[in-house]
């Protein structure tokens, strides 16, 4: 694994290339005009609950609900 | 389900007859009471109860004709934007291959399933692949764990692969499904667990009756580069990389993508195979409430005749006694 090459700036924030991509989409549809625009923006929305396992129980569910990722 | 309980309530009342009286003398042959025999001194169950099963059972029939309805029209709109996603993982396949048969140390099963129920057996049958492809998959230095997507698959895992459980998800179809909505959720697995290949198992879509269940593999860029040099991704290598990138780097990125892109298409084919199975279980439950319906109106009809007839033969002889 190559670590000489400098590694792109998002990653080295930590986020990985599904959340740049991610951003960049949000920072295409934003370019819209209205009425595509309310449109493109409510393709983006998330909502699920995620709940990490520990030794066979389940912690409390964490709720992720973004209505467009920033 | 509702079928069931609606024959164990038929048996019930043939053996709160039964109790009346201890001597069973006459036969009657009637849908209700199919093995026991009546009992002397009862005459025939009462048309009421027949009445009020017929109700229920006509009601039961009209919800899920609602329900194929329902899952008809959500079937429509989600298998046009299911047809267009298999675009986005075959050029992933065509690039980096699908090998179910790579042996790798840390595999994650991801299991999609509905959070809904009455939609057939689509969840079971995902279940057992998890299951199958867990036995396939674990060795001596192997370590296999679930990702659940969904709450029934929840329900079925938690009965004896509960310590294998890494993360669960639920609520997914709250909105739409959309591509961002799966790409956060690929996030979110990619950051919270370690694998060097991942197997998602989701039902494929083949046509309103038949869905296949169905396993991709998605490998870490560790695996992928160990792979192509000299394994089965050796063709990987004939291809020029172009910009400032180092092969890792861009493996690395492809390789999340590629998760992305092919859960994205396993949720949503799964989606429409569950509205296609909900489909045709709500209306196999229809014909069967239909059946019932039309054995329980010849019953009814049989019963009623014979308690007028009864009630006839008892004026005409009482009079009969009064004159002769």
């Amino acid at each position: 694994m190559a670590s000489n090459a400098a590694v792109p700036f998002w990653r080295a924030a930590g986020m990985t290339y599904i959340t740049y991509s991610n951003i960049c989409a949000t920072m295409v549809r934003n370019c819209l005009k209205e009425p595509y625009r309310t449109e493109a923006l409510s393709r983006e929305k998330v909502h699920y609950s995620v709940s990490k396992w520990v030794d066979g129980n389940p912690e409390k569910p964490s709720i992720r609900s973004d209505t467009s990722q920033e | 389900m509702a079928m069931a309980a609606f024959v164990r309530r038929g048996r019930r009342i043939a053996a709160a007859s039964s109790l009346i009286s201890s001597q069973p003398a006459v036969t009657v042959r009637s849908s209700l009471i199919p093995e026991e025999q009546a009992p002397l001194g009862v005459r025939y169950v009462s048309t009421q109860v027949v009445r009020n099963r017929m109700k229920s059972i006509k009601n039961i029939q009209k919800i899920t004709k609602a329900m194929k309805m329902v899952a008809a029209s959500k079937l429509r709109a989600i298998q046009t934007k299911a047809e267009n996603s298999r675009g986005l993982w075959q050029p992933f396949v065509a690039l980096l291959g699908d090998f179910p048969s790579v042996d790798v140390k840390k595999n994650v099963i991801v299991t999609i399933s509905s959070d809904k129920g009455l939609c057939g057996g689509i969840n079971s049958t995902s279940v057992k692949i998890s299951r199958a492809v867990y036995k396939l998959t674990s060795g001596p230095e192997n370590e296999n764990k679930y990702v659940l997507l969904g709450e029934k698959a929840k329900a079925q895992l938690i009965r004896d692969s509960k310590k294998d459980i890494e993360l669960s998800f639920t609520e997914l179809q709250r909105n739409p499904l959309n591509y961002t909505q799966v790409s956060v959720l690929a996030d979110d697995i990619l950051k919270n667990v370690e694998f060097d290949a991942l197997r998602i198992i989701f039902n494929k879509f083949k046509s309103v009756v038949s869905f296949l269940p169905s396993v991709a593999t998605v490998l870490s860029p560790e695996v992928v580069e160990r792979e192509s040099e000299g394994g089965k991704l050796g063709g990987l290598d004939s291809y020029e990389i172009e910009g400032g990138e180092t092969k890792g780097e861009i493996l690395q990125n492809l390789s999340e993508f590629q998760f992305s892109c092919i859960l994205f298409n396993a949720v949503m084919e799964n989606a429409c195979s569950e509205q296609g199975a909900r489909m045709s279980a709500m209306d196999s439950s229809s014909r069967n409430a239909g059946e019932m319906l039309d054995r329980l109106t010849l019953a009814y009809n049989r019963t009623r005749q014979a308690t007028i007839t009864t009630e006839l033969i008892e004026i005409i002889s009482g009079k009969s006694a009064l004159e002769g």
